[in-house]
């Protein structure tokens, strides 16, 4: 509910800085969003301090963010889309197969509750106040960089590389921030969402669920900040009335994947630049 | 030599079904200029509904399918018609292209989940095949059908582009679209064709596919990502290349589990496509067109 | 290009001419690292540039402006001109916790507006300008980026003939302050009255260098030009 609407309001706004902002068609965000759940989930169940394993999985997603823009660098619109795709698709099957470290498709199941300073955050209200918690921040930083002069950079970048690097700016160092940085939010939202539902296994991270995080920043509106919250606020509480009226999850699960496509399609054809957009995909 | 036999058939079994994927994807990809996606969503609801109408309405298996590919014909011209040429209209990029493509293909796959449930079908046409013997390794007859269907439909389709006013036309487009509209061929026109043709190799393709193997609602996504692999280590947009390229990713994918645990034969494809992507992307064959 | 070579006087204006398809933007891509050479050297200040990437080689101090308009149509012309003046907005840290004050930056800005006679433009979003407006922002931006050496390809195609007086002056007054400038331009009369030497390029070699004054009597350089412009 409004824990999950604040995981993935974290999810489109990361998502957010790179495809609007950057000009980054990464696909392979879910891939951040598991990497972080993962080792948020690992080092806590090895018995590490909450807060650490927090940073951590933000830490340890942005490092692959790096890695993703060394090879993606050079590539643009449908074929960075398509390694990105092909990024996030590697990391789900070594999630599905790499038992050792994953168990699998068994999952990690009893990850812990997030404890801070001794205060544990066990029910949904102290959850719900830290995922808002870092929501905000997330959103604070993100808005901050992008309306500051590096973000003015990396608007530049996405709309004109040639002309940017030609200012004498490196196109590389700032789309490879701008990846780490979408990176580490999602990787903490990963973790969030790990100590949330205290379980997860490789079938949350399919590709189909980055649908849901595109049609909120194309909605919204691709390169606005503004957008991307009201989006999200609608997107994610519209579905969750289907829950309501008492549908079976497993109807639950593929009906909202519907929605969100048959959304996606209506706005790319009717409404591309969404609602508050500055540009339009590509 | 018995294991390096096996893993040359399992090769040859793997690339001769991925080509049948990567031609369809090819030839649209060739024509129209997008990442098309849900081509593997086309592909899947035509094996469902094969399952349909064999295993659940219980109807002749030719005419089922004949029908199932019928179907695939017809969802490939809809999703055309109803989504992709709205978009054209409008002037989008194929960026755009590519998001909604993608929608489609969870849009279907979402559809198959709902209306069949997530586990695995089977068809009960044909028994469970004893294996042929060759020199110690072990195929069916349906793969060798699959593999002999393949190179027979690379030749129709060789065929089809050379001689036929159609397969030119197409040729044209996929060169030039503005030259071609200038001699008068309606891309339009062409766009759709490369969508019927495309889906029809898309519905034999499920159905071998589909009595080769079981039925799950997510064999379009990962059938795809093998698709156009293929298509892109062959030269994206060169159909002879999707083969070539397909065989070849068949083959590395077979004896690459030599070194891998076989669960990621799947992430070795893409670890291939993105080699390329880097370093080679108009792949062998292919003449590439930067978007 | 065909066995092309030659130097570019420093603190001077050179000009660049010949007909369409002799390697003039092609040279300047070379220059820009846009291009890459398979044979030949490229030397700077002494240094060789051969094979240096686009932002390394502006960083040295080539500035150049494209014969397309490459302004980022949707920041403004102020925000244009900000990218140009340094790239301390690629350090990430630094504008993360806005210790990038900028207020040095958009004094020059306001200088360069006021000069190009642009000031009330500054909030205005790039792509609401006119097409002369652009070029003219454009030729700013490429002016405020640091540099030593201006590569101009075409500074005045497609601009009124008050504007290029104008685009004249502030040429000449750049040279005055020491800067050297290499232009490609299809205005004869422009560049006849701006040039200090002249380099026409045919089918990618030099056919002829001089003084406007050699440049405009050489009967190669008619040759060269048949039908082309003499006067526009």
């Amino acid at each position: 509910m409004l824990i999950l609407l604040g995981i993935y309001f974290i999810l489109a706004i990361s998502l957010q800085l790179a495809v609007g902002f950057a000009g980054l068609l990464n696909l392979g965000h879910i891939a951040f969003y598991a990497i972080g759940a993962y080792a948020s989930a690992l080092l806590a169940l090895a018995g590490w301090p909450w807060w650490l394993c927090f940073l951590l999985a933000g830490v340890v997603a942005m490092i692959f963010g790096f890695l993703l823009s060394l090879p993606t660098n050079k590539l643009k619109g449908d074929y960075l889309a398509l390694a990105t795709l092909g990024f996030s698709f590697v990391v789900y099957v070594v999630a599905l197969n790499w038992k050792g470290l994953t168990n699998g498709s068994l999952g990690l199941p009893g990850i812990p509750k997030p404890i801070f300073f001794g205060f544990i955050f066990s029910d949904n209200f102290n959850f719900l106040l830290l995922t808002f918690f870092v929501a905000f921040i997330s959103y604070f930083i993100i808005r901050k960089i992008t309306s500051s002069p590096f973000g003015k950079a990396l608007e530049a970048t996405r709309d004109d590389e040639l002309a940017t690097r030609i200012l004498g700016k490196s196109t590389f160092k700032i789309k490879s921030i701008a990846l780490m940085l979408s990176a580490f939010f999602a990787g903490l939202a990963g973790s969030l969402y790990a100590h949330y539902i205290t379980f997860i296994d490789p079938s949350s991270f399919t590709l189909t669920q980055l649908i849901p995080i595109i049609t909120i920043i194309i909605i919204g509106g691709l390169a606005s900040l503004k957008g991307t919250i009201i989006a999200t606020i609608i997107l994610v509480l519209l579905p969750e009335s289907l829950s309501f009226v008492g549908f079976p999850s497993s109807i639950v699960g593929p009906a909202r994947q519907i929605i969100y496509s048959l959304i996606l399609l209506w706005i790319l054809i009717y409404k591309p630049r969404g609602f508050y957009g500055k540009v339009e995909l590509e | 030599m018995d294991i390096f036999l096996q893993l040359l058939i399992n090769s040859l079994i793997a690339g001769a079904t991925y080509a049948l994927v990567a031609i369809g994807f090819s030839l649209i990809y060739s024509t129209c200029r997008f990442i098309p996606f849900a081509h593997g969503g086309v592909l899947v609801f035509a094996a469902y509904a094969l399952y349909f109408l064999f295993s659940i309405l219980n109807l002749n298996f030719g005419l089922s399918v004949i029908l199932a590919v019928i179907f695939a014909v017809f969802l490939g011209w809809l999703l055309n018609v109803a989504v992709y040429k709205q978009l054209r209209k409008r002037k989008a990029s194929s960026a755009i292209l590519l998001i909604a493509s993608f929608a489609l293909l969870v849009l279907l796959e979402s559809f198959i989940l709902l209306l069949f449930g997530a586990g695995a079908k089977t068809f009960d046409f044909i028994k469970v095949a004893k294996g042929l013997e060759f020199f110690g390794a072990i195929i069916t007859p349906l793969q060798v059908f699959i593999i002999i269907f393949s190179i027979f439909l690379l030749w129709l389709l060789f065929f089809f582009m050379k001689k036929t006013k159609i397969g030119k036309a197409m040729r044209a487009v996929a060169d030039n679209r503005d030259a071609a509209e200038i001699v008068g061929i309606s891309s339009e026109k062409i766009y759709m064709w490369s969508f019927v043709i495309g889906s029809a190799i898309a519905g034999v393709a499920a159905v071998l596919i589909g009595l080769d193997r079981n039925l799950e609602p997510t064999m379009g996504t990962s059938l795809m990502i093998k698709g156009f692999t293929g298509a892109i280590i062959g030269g994206i947009g060169s159909v002879p290349g999707a083969i070539l390229g397909s065989f070849l990713l068949g083959l590395v994918e077979n004896f690459g589990i030599w070194f891998l645990p076989s669960g990621y034969k799947d992430a070795v494809a893409f670890l291939i496509l993105f080699v390329f992507l880097l370093f080679k992307p108009q792949g062998i064959l292919g003449i590439k067109k930067n978007c | 290009m065909n066995g092309c070579s030659f130097n570019v006087k420093k603190n001077a204006i050179t000009a660049l001419i010949g007909p369409n398809g002799a390697g003039k933007s092609t040279i300047f891509n070379l220059i820009s690292g846009i291009i890459k050479e398979d044979a030949g050297k490229i030397i700077f200040n002494g240094k060789d540039i051969t094979h240096t990437s686009p932002e390394q080689i502006s960083n040295l101090g080539i500035s150049r402006l494209f014969q397309q308009t490459r302004l980022f149509g949707n920041l403004t012309v102020k925000e244009n001109l900000l990218l140009a003046v340094n790239n301390e907005d690629t350090r990430f840290w630094k504008n993360l916790f806005s210790i990038n004050k900028t207020t040095r930056e958009e004094e020059k800005i306001k200088e360069m507006l006021k000069l190009v006679e642009m000031e009330e433009f500054e909030n205005k979003l790039a792509r609401e300008l006119s097409f002369g407006q652009k070029r003219l922002i454009e030729l700013a931006r490429t002016i405020l980026n640091p540099h030593s050496f201006l590569i101009l390809d075409e500074p005045v195609a497609g601009i009124s003939p008050k504007l290029r007086k104008k685009i004249a002056g502030i040429l000449l007054n750049l040279k005055k302050s020491d800067a050297t400038i290499l232009l490609i331009e299809h205005d004869m009369n422009f560049t006849l009255s701006v040039s200090d030497s002249i380099l026409v390029l045919e089918k990618g070699e030099v056919i002829a260098r001089g003084t406007p004054e050699e440049i405009r009597n050489s009967p190669k350089v008619l040759e060269a030009y048949l039908g082309g412009q003499t006067k526009s």
